[in-house]
């Protein structure tokens, strides 16, 4: 009798586990979507689903996160080992949150910004089409990154939440992550090229199912940036560079090694600390930055002063280099949005090859005569 | 006269010492100047390059008489706290006057996109901080200077200060809160301290302010004496103690706020400076610590700048950071050593 029992638990229990899904395993693999500069995420198709990794959110991340992209209809037919992942997202998306302005762009060039449902600080948007969304309430304003406002996120319930760390802790987005809304973490703020940051764009192409839009439009910018970056081969003369501002007693401006550094380099012009390497930015001393300085021939973003006058009262030293006396200095802060946002912080990385050919018109002006900067303004 | 005798030779090594600090202080930096083009930039002759004569004439000197105001001062003002207060743990903050002043500098940095208008222009003035410092120093002041006329207490003045520092730092945070990214850059930019950052006419106004409040502290020296006997047996002795707190009330905000408006809340230094005078000089006799306090807090000072600004090397710390690195291990060791407290 109790062996009889026991024969059919085992059935039970048997039968419980067989499943009515095909489950996939990941050794279908069809192909993985092709990168050619950035490192940060990767993307493989198993025909009916796709796997995203973000492999580095912040600078020194432990783990990598892994996501599955999968259709509506695909995902009825198909059941995950939910350990495995880090969120199941069904796709094309329609309903989104971003809360960078670095995001934005991707989706206006992909034809998805009316996907977009919620943003945290929408006074730094400086897209007019976005802008527009905005005034027309369709987009909602959820507060700050580091403290997003839950519950109106939650009203919002959109598909996905695409956020960013400096490091692994945002309590806010672990708290979205809980009550089931998927976070992803976007890392293109760590990608070490000017390229590498514009080819995030695929990222947002794998959500939206629009792979094929965004490698053209990568192409495309990746082609304009090289043809500019040789345009700039033929400067006659290297004009010498200066960077960034003093606040108190410290100069801080971008390291060698930074993107910024990456794009004077391509821009054919003697940025003076381009030996210089290391994470974030150098923070000098006066005295050594005027001793190099003095005399160099562009000043190229001066911190977020807008105007000579600011510039001069902020600290008299300012106004000791060339560059300030021969008005030679450049910043992208006077090129806002409706709202004050400032359009580089929101442009520039999707559209490195707009970035370069500024800084060509300004440092080169004989090789590009009837470009007009987009960013980059003459401080008055 | 018998403490003339005693003192005399701890005088006049601390001065020599403050002046070997001085010239030290201005021979280094990031860039190496040989000391003979350093001395030439001193006395306006020509140096090999002239960039190194205005490194040395437009920003050394200048930090390096920033160093001895805002040392000499803050401890000052952090002797006449703690004998009021007769607390050793009182300092020019603890009134709220570095508290009104960081309000004041919030308003303009992180209030100008909240309220705009005025506040927006002060902040493109030059003069925006230091105005905004130090009327919120005054301010705070001059709220606590209302209530010790109503409490005659000074220990619940005390408390009175410490809790305008919260409700000021409250609001900081709510402004904070509510800054954009730039605006709290900014204002954490202040928040580090900086010795470097004031011109010759910034200097010469610092100067004027703060010999007001010196001259104010020497008058107060006879009271001070007093003071420390216990308010009862000071107004038995005929002291009018009204009017002497008052005056060493107005002699400290003048110090510590105008020095926290030009060079940030520089920390630990009022605290301190006295305490480690009255280890060395082991009396509590304001006719010595006075002069002694200015000495050790301009010469602390200047250690201090000189060891932020890395010599030799192209980085530089912030100061902040610097003097209560350098300053509270000196406090805890003389403690240790000497078992007890001088007070």
């Amino acid at each position: 009798m109790k062996n009889s029992i026991l024969l059919i638990l085992i059935f039970l229990l048997v039968s419980c586990k067989s499943e009515p899904n095909k489950q996939f395993i990941e050794s279908d693999t069809v192909h993985s979507l092709a990168l050619k500069y950035a490192k940060g995420f990767s993307v493989v198709d198993y025909k009916t689903f796709k796997v995203l990794e973000i492999k580095n959110p912040w600078p020194q991340a432990k783990k990598s996160y892994r996501y599955v992209l999968i259709s509506h209809e695909n995902a009825a037919k198909t059941s995950f080992m939910k350990d495995e992942y880090d969120a199941i997202i069904l796709t094309p998306i329609e309903k989104i949150v971003v809360t960078s302005t670095t995001h934005l762009p991707a989706l206006e060039l992909l034809h998805v910004e009316q996907t977009l449902v919620g943003f945290p600080g929408t006074d730094f948007i400086s897209s007019e089409n976005i802008r527009l969304r905005v005034e027309n309430k369709r987009i909602r304003e959820l507060g700050k990154n580091e403290s997003l406002n839950t519950e109106i996120l939650l009203e919002l319930n959109p598909n996905v939440v695409i956020g960013f760390g400096i490091d692994g802790n945002n309590r806010s987005l672990e708290t979205i992550k809980k009550s089931g809304i998927p976070v992803i973490f976007n890392g293109d703020w760590v990608e070490h090229s000017p390229l590498a940051k514009a080819e995030w764009i695929k990222f947002f192409g794998a959500l939206y199912n629009k792979q094929k839009v965004a490698d053209s439009i990568f192409n495309s910018i990746e082609k304009e940036y090289l043809k500019a970056k040789d345009i700039a081969k033929n400067a006659k003369i290297k004009p010498t560079v200066l960077s960034g501002a003093m606040h108190n007693d410290i100069w801080y401006l971008p390291n060698g090694t930074s993107t910024e550094a990456q794009l004077l380099e391509d821009a054919y012009v003697n940025y003076l600390w381009n030996d210089t390497e290391g994470s974030g930015s150098l923070q000098l001393n006066f005295e050594s930055v005027y001793v190099k300085a003095k005399d160099a021939d562009i000043w190229l973003s001066p911190s977020n002063y807008s105007s000579m006058e600011n510039l001069k009262n902020a600290n008299e030293h300012h106004a000791m280099f060339k560059a300030f006396q021969n008005k030679n200095v450049y910043s992208f802060t006077n090129t806002t949005g409706n709202s004050g946002g400032v359009l580089y912080y929101e442009l520039g990385m999707t559209r490195p090859d707009m970035v370069l050919k500024d800084l060509i018109k300004i440092c080169h002006p004989e090789l590009l005569e009837h470009y007009e900067p987009i960013f980059f303004k003459r401080l008055e | 006269m018998s403490d003339r005798n005693t003192y005399q030779v701890p005088f006049i090594v601390s001065i020599a010492i403050l002046i070997a600090c001085f010239f030290v202080n201005i021979s280094l930096g990031s860039v190496s100047i040989p000391l003979e083009d350093v001395f030439n930039s001193l006395i306006g002759s020509s140096t090999q390059q002239d960039t190194w004569q205005h490194i040395i004439i437009n920003y050394r000197l200048p930090k390096a008489l920033t160093a001895i105001i805002v040392g000499s001062g803050l401890g000052i003002s952090g002797l006449l706290m703690q004998t009021l207060f007769r607390n050793p743990l009182a300092g020019p903050f603890v009134l709220g006057i570095s508290s009104g002043a960081s309000l004041g500098v919030a308003l303009v940095i992180l209030g100008s996109g909240l309220f705009g208008g005025v506040f927006a222009t002060l902040f493109v003035s030059k003069w925006g901080l230091v105005i905004a410092a130090s009327s919120g120093s005054f301010l705070v002041l001059l709220a606590v200077l209302m209530v010790s006329i109503k409490i005659r207490d000074t220990m619940a003045i005390l408390i009175i200060g410490l809790m305008f520092a919260s409700i000021t730092a409250a609001i900081v945070s709510v402004l904070s809160y509510f800054g954009s990214a730039e605006e709290l850059q900014q204002y954490i930019f202040w928040g580090f301290g900086s010795l470097g950052n004031l011109s010759w006419e910034d200097l010469f106004i610092l100067f004027v302010i703060y010999s007001l409040g010196i001259f104010m502290s020497i008058v107060s020296i006879k009271p001070l004496n007093t003071l420390l006997l216990g308010e009862n047996y000071a107004k038995s002795l005929g002291l009018d103690i009204k009017t002497s707190r008052l005056i060493i009330i107005i002699a400290t905000s003048l110090l510590a706020g105008t020095i926290t408006a030009f060079a940030g809340p520089i920390a630990f230094i009022g605290l301190a400076i006295p305490h480690i005078t009255r280890q060395v000089f082991n009396t509590s006799n304001h006719k010595v610590l006075l002069p002694a306090v200015f000495i050790f807090g301009a010469m602390v000072m200047l250690v201090c700048d000189t060891i932020a600004q890395l010599p030799n090397s192209d980085f530089t710390l912030p100061i902040n950071a610097i003097t209560s690195l350098v300053g509270a291990p000196v406090v805890i060791w003389l403690l240790v050593r000497k078992r007890k407290m001088v007070f």
